[in-house]
């Protein structure tokens, strides 16, 4: 028990730690990239005077450091600040740009687990035969396919070809679920199909190492069907591997959505994103960067605490 | 058992693939709606009249706000809010009559108050204000009152012919401060909403004061992450109105479903030269870089030869206010440019580097080549590509690179467009000084007589030719697609959107 709760503990300083990091690396890529947020939004036609008062107004005119400290301030009180471009709440506009990026990595997951598992099943039955061959050499393929390049060629078959769809048309849940659903479609399999792969080859080679263990022909032996075994061992044995799998997967994914969104001109998180970038927005930028490490680290974190609840092992090393 | 399974998987892969083909039945605009959408690359961000200077904005905030007087799309100056205007002898005093029968979006009638007001605080003259002209152009003005007629009496600190152009500055409510997040003007469009990154709404204004405009209930300005995402988009249908295009993407549109309009955009494309760094400081040097230049190839590589052909600073679209004399100056000769490389002691040439604005695909197309026609001489032109944000901090602002590509200003005034060259000038990113230049640009405003003020343009831009003070290419032409199901559109040759008179086709 004792060493439970010690190893959650350490995995939550961890935690705190990265993120810590996290945020001065941010820091200090804004204070190297050259840049001025004020001079960006009035362009080269503004004089001295005009941008030096909005300067003023976003409080830019204060040192870099102490920008940093408010800005940290504010993270460890859950108010990660105003926006310089839109003048507007940062968690109001991550808020806005949730619906697209959560909902499309949460259908891309979807499609990597209902695809991949049942394959990597059925792949593993039979090694070698056929039909595991072709998956394996599919899996391969589609694995070095990078989302974005998948993107576009899914972009001119369904779009251009058999005009499926309008690209670009986002429809936003609270209108029409369906629609939603819909225009995330698309984007979601550019991202889920090298992940689909990913998963399949991970989890038919696990199932098979599982298989060929001992305890397998021994429940054969024992009279037990070839799904009981499956089910009752190889499955959840597969699992605490699993776990770790899926997790990396998902971070992956929610990298890979914010690349997608641009080609499919959807408005997630990663156009603000980039965004922000461009307009040198630090509040912007350091709340959506420091989001995107929070969830992943969390993931992490969970995924550990999960793994090691599964097989006490993990705890001991 | 294994057979259940290989068809659950069987399924499951087919209906995922199945959903994923039927991925968004996404509905198309309807034909019938009175809407339109209008596609922009640039985030907005600044809705304020009178602190907007980004192009993107101002274009958008035409429709929204009205000043005094407002460009039309042949660059004509007309009254709006003022039914006219009476500029004293000396130019020191303009005075407007204030139309009759203008609501704003919030109901209220415009009067005079409403007039000095919105000028006071665009000047900076408010008591609220530290004195900082939030339009910094209209610095002159000393006063802003209301005559016994009932007039708008403008004083200005020193006469200035120059600053009829600035009266198209948007006027508010008198009192009003929240512009920025509840835009309130008097322009045929109400605004409604902005989402970042997704869009701006306007709608109809139903009490415009020009009867039977605008037509469309409503029109979005979407934001499109780049050209060639709008472009998928105005394919599809869900742009009807796409500005700012290129000849190569316009060759990819169904004729069926596109008018394509241009027109001169009024801007002008250079190829700047840093005067304060060597070996560029050598007037030799910078006249032989222009001889050695190709403008017509330029053109034809970069617009597809649509473009107007530049000699100097200021494009012929000014009328009147441009040199035609100076037509021709730098023609490529790459004879004269060699000789005169040699005679600076260049004959070998040198190498130097060029910075351009990545986000601008023209002008990184026109650097590259550039580089490919400043070979003929011996420059060996390095290109060094940065965004848009470094680019105005380390060359506009911080002046330190040797030369970049960019295009100018797109304005009526053609003080506005030579302003920069004076050596105290913000805007003089090029570091050119010339004594002759400053002393001839603070006489201009002083001139009252037009004839004598245009001879006194003549001569500022004679000097910057003679002075070979950078190299001047081309005036880019504006390209709009517009749906066929929408008519009345107009290219202006500035940055402006003017959805006012446009309608649905046949209506």
């Amino acid at each position: 028990m004792k060493s439970k709760a010690r190893y959650f503990i350490g995995k939550f300083i961890e935690l705190i730690l990265t993120l810590f990091v996290v945020s001065l690396l941010v820091f200090a890529a804004f204070s190297i990239i050259p840049g001025d947020a004020a001079r960006i939004m009035l362009g080269p036609n503004a004089s001295e005077a005009q941008v030096n008062l909005l300067r003023a107004q976003m409080g830019l005119d204060k040192p870099l450091i102490a920008r940093y400290g408010s800005w940290l301030l504010g993270i460890i009180t859950f108010n990660p600040g105003t926006s310089y471009a839109f003048n507007m709440s940062v968690s109001e506009l991550i808020g806005q740009r949730l619906p697209v990026t959560v909902g499309m990595s949460a259908i891309a997951m979807l499609m990597v687990i209902v695809i991949s598992y049942p394959l990597a099943v059925v792949s593993a039955r039979k090694p070698g035969r056929l039909g595991d061959q072709i998956c394996s050499v599919i899996g391969h393929i589609l694995f070095a396919i990078p989302p974005y390049a998948a993107s576009l060629l899914l972009i001119l078959l369904a779009g251009s070809v058999f005009s499926l769809i309008t690209v670009g048309n986002y429809v936003s849940p609270s209108d029409d679920f369906i629609g939603y659903v819909g225009c995330l479609l698309l984007p979601s399999f550019a991202i889920a199909l090298p992940k689909i792969a990913m998963s399949f080859k991970f989890l038919r080679s696990s199932i098979i190492e599982q298989r060929t263990s001992d305890y397998v022909r021994t429940s054969k032996s024992h009279g037990l069907s070839d799904l009981k075994i499956l089910v009752r061992h190889v499955l959840p044995n597969s699992n605490v591997s699993s776990i770790t799998i899926i997790s990396i997967i998902l971070s992956d994914i929610l990298g890979g959505s914010l690349i997608v969104e641009q080609v499919f001109n959807l408005p997630g998180l990663g156009r603000l994103l980039l965004m922000a970038i461009d307009r040198r927005d630090f509040p912007l930028l350091s709340g959506i960067v420091f989001y995107l490490a929070f969830i992943t680290v969390i993931l992490y974190f969970l995924s550990d605490i999960a793994a090691s609840l599964a097989d006490p092992r993990i705890r001991l090393k | 058992m294994h057979r259940f399974i290989t068809k659950a998987v069987v399924t499951a892969s087919a209906l995922c693939l199945a959903i994923t083909g039927l991925a968004g039945c996404t509905k198309k605009p309807d034909e019938a709606n009175n809407n339109a959408v209008v596609g922009i690359t640039q985030e907005p961000g600044i809705f304020d009249p009178h602190t907007v200077v980004a192009a993107g904005d101002k274009e958008i905030l035409f429709n929204v706000y009205e000043g005094l007087f407002k460009y039309d799309y042949e660059g004509n100056l007309n009254p709006c809010l003022a039914t006219d205007v009476e500029i004293s002898a000396d130019a020191s005093v303009y005075t407007f009559t204030i139309r009759e029968g203008v609501k704003f979006h919030d109901g209220s009638d415009l009067d005079a108050g409403d007039v000095v007001y919105s000028l006071k605080r665009a000047a900076g003259l408010l008591d609220t204000q530290d004195g900082t002209a939030l339009v910094s152009e209209l610095d002159p003005v000393k006063d802003v009152t209301i005559a016994a007629d009932g007039r708008v009496e403008v004083t200005l600190e020193s006469p200035s012919t120059e600053l009829m152009c600035y009266f198209t500055t948007g006027i508010i409510p008198e009192g009003y401060d929240n512009c920025q997040a509840a835009p309130v003007g008097t322009g045929p469009f109400k605004f409604e909403s902005y989402t970042p990154g997704q869009s701006v709404i306007l709608v109809k204004n139903e009490n415009y004061w020009q009867k039977g405009l605008p037509y469309l209930d409503k029109v979005t300005f979407k934001v499109c992450a780049d050209m060639d995402a709008g472009l998928t988009e105005l394919a599809a249908g869900s742009i009807d109105i796409f500005p700012y295009l290129t000849p190569d993407r316009v060759s990819q549109l169904d004729s069926a479903k596109f008018n394509v309009l241009s027109n001169g955009s009024n801007m002008v494309q250079v190829f700047a030269l840093n005067n304060a760094v060597e070996p560029l400081n050598d007037l030799r040097v910078r006249q032989a870089i222009n001889y050695a230049v190709n403008r017509k190839d330029i053109i034809s590589v970069t617009m597809d030869g649509t473009s107007v052909e530049l000699a100097t600073a200021m494009s012929p679209a000014m009328g009147s206010y441009y040199d035609t004399s100076l037509d021709g100056t730098f023609d490529q000769d790459l004879e004269k440019a060699k000789s005169l490389m040699a005679e600076a002691g260049y004959e070998n040439g040198f190498d130097i580097t060029c910075t351009v604005p990545s986000n601008y695909l023209i002008h990184v197309n026109t650097a590259v080549e550039l580089a490919s026609e400043l070979k003929a001489i011996g420059i060996n032109l390095e290109i060094k590509q940065v965004d848009w944000g470094t680019w105005l901090e380390e060359v506009y602002k911080g002046r330190q690179y040797e030369t970049t590509v960019i295009a100018l200003t797109s304005s009526y005034a053609p003080y506005d467009v030579l302003e920069r060259y004076q050596s105290t000038s913000d805007g003089n990113f090029i570091n050119y000084s010339n004594s002759e230049v400053d002393k001839l640009m603070a006489q201009i405003p002083l001139t009252a007589d037009d004839a004598e003020r245009t001879a006194l343009y003549h001569q500022v831009l004679g000097l910057l030719t003679a002075d070979a003070c950078s190299v001047y290419l081309q005036d880019p032409t504006t390209i709009t697609a517009v749906s066929t199901r929408l008519e009345g559109y107009h290219v202006y040759p500035m940055y402006v959107q003017d959805m006012s008179q446009v309608k649905l086709a046949g209506n």
